[in-house]
């Protein structure tokens, strides 16, 4: 039976009747129009279908579409403010913190809650924080020192 | 991937309701953080008539330490234990351990009560409940039991629940003394992994210290190492405790390791862990969650 | 070195902002509206099996479900290199997951489900895994119609074996070599089958509209040579090249996984069976790894003579390549490396076999490295063991025999201008090499491992490249090319070039991803050759552009053309300062006359580049006599690992890997493909590795079991060094460079462990957990002897 669910899809009000087994990745996809969260191994290994729910990154591909209800739910479209990139989004542009782009809206959500509960991490909690979001491309190197140069900026403007 | 077979979702108000619903509908299946049961409900491994999502029972949403033990409600996340105040004081081992789960997209729902509940081999939760004698709290319309941990894990994803019953929560006994630990997980590399062997040991301070060990991944369910915690009680070396490993387990080849080496690296483990144990005891040792293999 | 305002200089990515807001669209984020159809496959659970009946009825008993489309409709063989490959399997199944049906259905679900409902009749064959029971006389004939196949010239199949390709190379005299050699030493190494784990799966959406057009939008590198086989394959149909379009969007990495034609051929034919609706096929993350392009495992047998003082006097090679089912790409692989599989030293006499083995296994194909990851492990491996044996430096075993411009290559032609020597040292400097650290930790062994390593385009002798260019009003340029845009950068670094030559910043130059109805032509995009080869058509078109913009200046005011220049989106005069004529004013317009008539008009510039000097032709007995090869790009690499002699865990404190790609164009670039390259080779040794049962079915088809790595897996410190020997014929005298920054990370990592341990390991992968075993075993044969 089909349920009406209310949340926040970044920052504005949406509802919609979603059936029980509909995953979140895909409601948010198909149903809504959001194609920024990716489908990269629909089994939660890859972190690409990441999304920010109440402020903690979630897996989409491991959540039914009715458990949000209630929820605020943030992706890479709502990081930005009055057109305006994030500094993490401004950031991984400068310094080619990305290659083929599969996986930055994923990777951008996960450093942003990253730095949202540890301001100023290590390299080592960087790595960690991100460990569960997979790049081929890059190395990760240029993800991680743009991370930390976030970090050391925001710090400064203190 | 959609899920394929049809199921209705509830969201109880009370435990009560929730236990009703349980015990009524005979094919109804629990949703804490749903890692697990999401994935198995999109592979068709499992294909309930009902799902019962539990997260409006706040009272499964705790960490306490009462009653000299340490309680954690079914909707406890391993983030919520990394991040619980109550746990780096009491029982800092177990935050070595939950930072050893997947990674922190996953951390964020995933319950320990839901670790135990699949029962895994591979799961990390297993060896510190069955190590420290935790226990498992049930209710159903019938009632509550608790279930020692030892006694919960019956086999490869096979537990002692009951139909009707829900899980409410694990409760770890602290011990009276001044205790340290260490959790030691074998991964193919440094990034999320399922273990291919485990270890824990907690060392209980004193006069004559008490250890306890058990071992993950290296059987059907987690172990505890009775021999090798009666040789370390009587004060032999951690040196002399790796000649017993191979007497308390039997480990498989399986696709992540060969029984060989995760026969070696338990003992390497058992060694280095008892190591850090004892040093983190007096308070020099390193730090949780550095990298000892 | 002349001095260039844009090129050289670390231009920020011209794709940047559309892929960090999230709005680059990948193929399957295109909407195709609610008419869109969709495919589950069908899939032969079995290595090999003749196919004895299909009976699709009880699938096509669900509502919804459209169509159940088999072989029988498609008995058509098509491929890149040679024709073997089939669009559903015909009578036989070569491979677990190879395609037998489809169901097509209104809904994926649905879809998905019927196919479940698709029963195919089997006759169980036994299969054929690995070379050895391949190449065995009496062996089971994968392909029994072999000798029937069309392919290249330059291949040449066994007809009645299972060998597919045997590429031979004899340079000098290997057998007067080995005589004249104080010692000869010889091993067998192996490499396993690696998967290329792009995070996006491919994907592919066919369109056979009512007018017969057949429109394909699909994750790919390779648009043009898709349109090309897709056109070929379906020329039964009546479909003609002139019918077909592809359109590429952006694509989430390649690796050459998305090269040629895979799992794309069925988006295509499917099409045609549901005229008029569209019809997407998306990979799973599990049919990612077992049906699509794989990376072809090998057994190397060497054997190599060398003097006293280290002077290598022959070579000989073996390398067997487990090819899998269909060798269509994957044999030019087999092909690429034999030429090349003396590793980037000057051996003067030379025996090489390379030899492409049908098993019933996925497909092999083009991967990052393209064979030369492969045959290095086991080749640099054995330089050092000779060098040990000798009582040599491994660098100065290298330095010694590395080969230098204008040294013979293996087929015959010369080595281009090459910076081998300076890489050598100066990567040799960076790891402080002959320097050996000791950790404070007794349980902890320090060693340093050094590695060559070259690699070159392997392509067509005349795979092309084309661009157009065009201004618009503001002096804004928009650039159509075909190669695609993986992630390494290729848009702004063709902005770049269009730059330097246009005088308009990169930022305001637009780079595309192509549709092939729109864009010129483009080969592929793989083998390192973009940069270089479209990098040419791209300066050609800006060449054109601004010989049409000195043109119409110098016809409309009268100036002399050769006093004229382009700078910083004016046109200026070397002989009048106050000179300075904006873009902006006539690129679209014109310049008008006194008489109000129009000189010049919109300025659209046109390139194209192809090596006239290549062929692949040569004596198949000895590969000599042709110029298969257009350069090579060489570098050196080395590591410093620290190993734990109890858990073989490994980690790694410093790589170095310096590499002249000639003309460094962008360095930032450059550095991510370093930082990637190295980091995606160091996991193909120490952990990746795809594993098979005894039945061919690919036990670890997901990132649970096929690790790749996470951050935490990254070296502290990665240093690239770049050394740039200027390639004649490169845009600005660049050379390729993608492919190579992963083809050491094997051997450093072994040479690296034989140093600490004094363990040799010789099967990828090194994992810790062969490591810890190796050296338990030792331990334990130590305390036998005494």
């Amino acid at each position: 039976m089909k349920k009406t669910i209310h949340f926040t899809l970044n920052g504005q009000k949406r509802s919609i009747d979603v059936a029980p087994t509909e995953i979140l990745l895909e409601m948010l996809r198909e149903r809504l129009g959001v194609k920024s969260p990716k489908c990269g191994c629909d089994r939660g290994d890859c972190g690409t279908c990441s999304v920010l729910v109440n402020g903690r990154t979630l897996r989409s591909c491991l959540m039914l579409a009715v458990e949000i209800d209630g929820a605020a739910v943030t992706t890479i479209e709502g990081l930005g403010k009055d057109g305006e990139m994030s500094p993490l989004q401004k950031t991984f542009h400068e310094r080619n913190a990305f290659q083929c782009g599969f996986c930055a809206p994923g990777m951008i959500l996960s450093a942003t809650e990253l730095l949202a509960r540890n301001p100023e991490p290590t390299r080592d909690e960087v790595k960690e924080g991100l460990a569960g979001n997979l790049c081929r491309c890059t190395g990760y190197t240029p993800i991680i020192d743009a991370v930390l140069e976030v970090s050391r900026k925001s710090g400064e403007g203190k | 991937m959609a899920i394929q077979e049809a199921f209705e979702y509830a969201k109880p108000k009370t435990l009560r309701e929730a236990t009703k619903l349980l015990r009524k509908n005979k094919g109804a299946m629990v949703l804490a953080g749903g890692t697990d049961l999401v994935g198995y409900l999109k592979e068709g491994f499992v294909s309930p008539s009902l799902v019962i999502d539990i997260k409006s029972l706040a009272e499964l949403k705790k960490i306490e330490f009462k009653g000299n033990a340490l309680h954690i409600g079914a909707l406890v996340t391993f983030t919520d234990i990394l991040e619980s105040k109550v746990v780096a004081k009491k029982l800092p081992v177990l935050r070595e351990i939950a930072e050893k789960v997947a990674s922190v997209g996953i951390r964020n729902r995933a319950t320990l009560v839901g670790n135990i509940c699949s029962a895994v081999p591979c799961l990390d939760s297993g060896p510190v409940l069955v190590a420290m004698d935790g226990v498992v709290h049930v209710k159903s319309t019938l009632g509550a039991r608790k279930i020692p941990a030892e006694k919960w894990f019956l086999g490869a994803r096979k537990t002692a629940r009951k139909p009707g019953e829900l899980v409410t929560g694990v409760s770890i006994p602290l011990p009276k003394g001044k205790a340290a630990g260490c959790y030691l997980k074998l991964g193919r590399y440094q990034g999320e992994d399922l273990a291919q062997a485990s270890v824990f040991v907690l060392m209980v301070g004193g006069k004559k210290p008490e250890f306890r060990v058990a071992f993950g991944s290296v059987g059907p369910v987690p172990s505890r190492g009775r021999r090798i915690e009666k040789s370390l009680n009587a004060g032999e070396s951690e040196t002399a405790a790796r000649a017993l490993v191979g007497s308390e387990i039997k480990p498989i080849t399986d696709i992540r390791a060969t029984r060989e080496y995760r026969l070696h690296m338990c003992e390497v483990m058992l060694e280095r862990a008892v190591q850090a144990a004892r040093a983190r005891l007096t308070g020099d040792g390193p730090a949780y969650g550095a990298a000892i293999i | 070195m002349a001095d260039h305002k844009y090129i050289g200089k670390s231009a920020v990515r011209v794709d940047g902002k559309v892929k960090i807001t999230g709005a680059a669209q990948y193929v399957d984020d295109l909407e195709f509206g609610p008419g869109l159809l969709y495919a589950a496959i069908v899939e032969s659970p079995h290595a090999y099996a003749r196919i004895k009946k299909i009976d699709p009825s009880a699938a096509l008993k669900l509502e919804g479900v459209v169509k159940v489309v088999t072989g029988k409709e498609f008995p058509y063989r098509f491929g890149l290199y040679m024709h073997d490959r089939y669009v559903f399997a015909q009578d036989h199944a070569r491979f677990v997951g190879e395609q037998v049906a489809a169901v097509i259905a209104r809904t994926p679900e649905l879809a998905k489900k019927a196919a479940k409902l698709v029963k195919v009749d089997y006759e169980v064959l036994k299969p054929v895994l690995d070379v050895e029971t391949a190449l065995r006389d009496g062996a089971p004939l994968i392909h029994p119609e072999l000798g029937k196949y069309q392919h290249v010239p330059w291949f040449f199949p066994e007809k009645d074996t299972n060998i597919a390709h045997f590429r031979k190379v004899r340079k000098g005299e290997p057998l007067k070599g080995f005589e004249d050699a104080d010692e000869v030493f010889e091993d067998t190494y192996t490499v396993p089958r690696y998967a290329h784990c792009s995070i996006e799966t491919h994907g592919a959406v066919g369109l056979f509209d009512h007018s017969r057009r057949l429109t394909v939008w699909a994750a790919s590198q390779s648009p043009h040579t898709q349109r090309h086989l897709f056109a070929e394959a379906l020329a039964p149909l009546g479909i003609t090249h002139n019918d077909v379009r592809v359109i590429a969007p952006f694509v989430g990495g390649g690796f050459g996984g998305k090269a040629g034609v895979s799992m794309e051929i069925l988006a295509a034919s499917l099409a045609t069976t549901v005229q008029g609706s569209p019809v997407k096929v998306l990979w799973s993350r599990a049919q990612e790894f077992y049906n699509t392009y794989q990376r072809q495992g090998v057994v190397a047998k060497m054997r190599l003579g060398v003097k006293k003082d280290g002077t290598i006097t022959a070579l000989e090679q073996k390398l067997y390549w487990d090819a899998g089912a269909y060798v269509e790409y994957g044999a030019n692989v087999v092909n690429a490396a034999g030429l090349s599989a003396t590793g980037p030293y000057n051996i003067p006499n030379v025996h090489i076999d390379s030899v492409c083995v049908y098993t019933n296994l996925p497909p092999g194909g083009p991967y990052r490295g393209f064979g030369y990851s492969e045959f290095l492990f086991g080749l640099e491996s054995l330089f050092n063991e000779v060098a040990k044996k000798l009582g040599l430096d491994p660098v100065e075993f290298r330095r010694k025999n590395a080969i230098r411009e204008g040294d013979i290559l293996n087929y015959g032609g010369k080595m281009n201008p090459s910076g081998l020597h300076e890489c050598i040292e100066k990567v040799a400097r960076e790891i402080d090499w002959g320097k050996k650290r000791v950790s404070s930790d007794p349980k902890k062994a320090i060693g340093k491992g050094f590695s060559l390593f070259w690699k070159a385009p392997a392509m067509p002798p005349n795979a092309a490249s084309t661009a157009f260019l065009k201004f618009n009003e503001d002096a804004s340029i928009n650039i159509l090319v075909s190669a695609m845009e993986i992630g390494q950068g290729f848009l702004t670094v063709m902005a770049q070039i269009a730059a330097e030559v246009l005088g308009v910043p990169p930022t305001k130059i637009r780079v595309e991803t192509p549709d092939t109805d729109r864009n010129p032509y483009e080969w592929q995009t793989v083998a390192s050759h973009i940069t270089w080869s479209t990098g040419n058509a791209v300066k050609n078109a800006a060449l054109d552009a601004r010989e049409q913009i000195l043109k119409t200046v110098s016809r409309a005011l009268d100036r002399k053309v050769e006093s004229l220049y382009v700078e910083d989106e004016k046109v200026k005069s070397r002989e009048d300062a106050a000179f300075a004529l904006p873009l902006r004013d006539f690129v679209i317009n014109g310049i008008m006359m006194k008489d109000g008539t129009f000189r010049g008009g919109p300025v659209v510039g046109r390139g194209m580049f192809m090596p006239e000097f290549a062929s692949a032709l040569s004596d198949p007995k000895t590969s000599q006599g042709g110029k298969p090869n257009v350069h090579y790009t060489v570098g050196a690499s080395a590591i410093e690992i620290e190993v734990d002699r109890e858990t073989g865990k490994i980690r790694i404190p410093k790589v170095v890997l310096g590499v002249d790609c000639g003309k460094v164009l962008n360095p930032e670039l450059l550095k991510g493909q370093v930082t990637g390259g190295m980091l995606q080779g160091l996991a193909t040794v120490l952990y990746e590795e795809m594993r098979f049962d005894d039945k061919g079915r690919l036990l670890n088809a997901n990132f649970t079991d096929y690790k790749i790595p996470t951050a935490m897996d990254v070296p502290d410190e990665i240093v690239p060094i770049f050394v740039e020997h200027e390639q004649p014929d490169g845009p600005f005298g660049a050379r390729g460079v993608g492919e190579h920054t992963m083809i050491p990370a094997a051997p450093i990592i072994a040479n690296a462990i034989e140093d600490a341990l004094g363990v040799r390991i010789k099967s990828m992968p090194i994992t810790a957990e062969k490591i810890a075993l190796a050296l338990k075993e030792a331990a334990a044969l130590r305390k036998e002897e005494k």
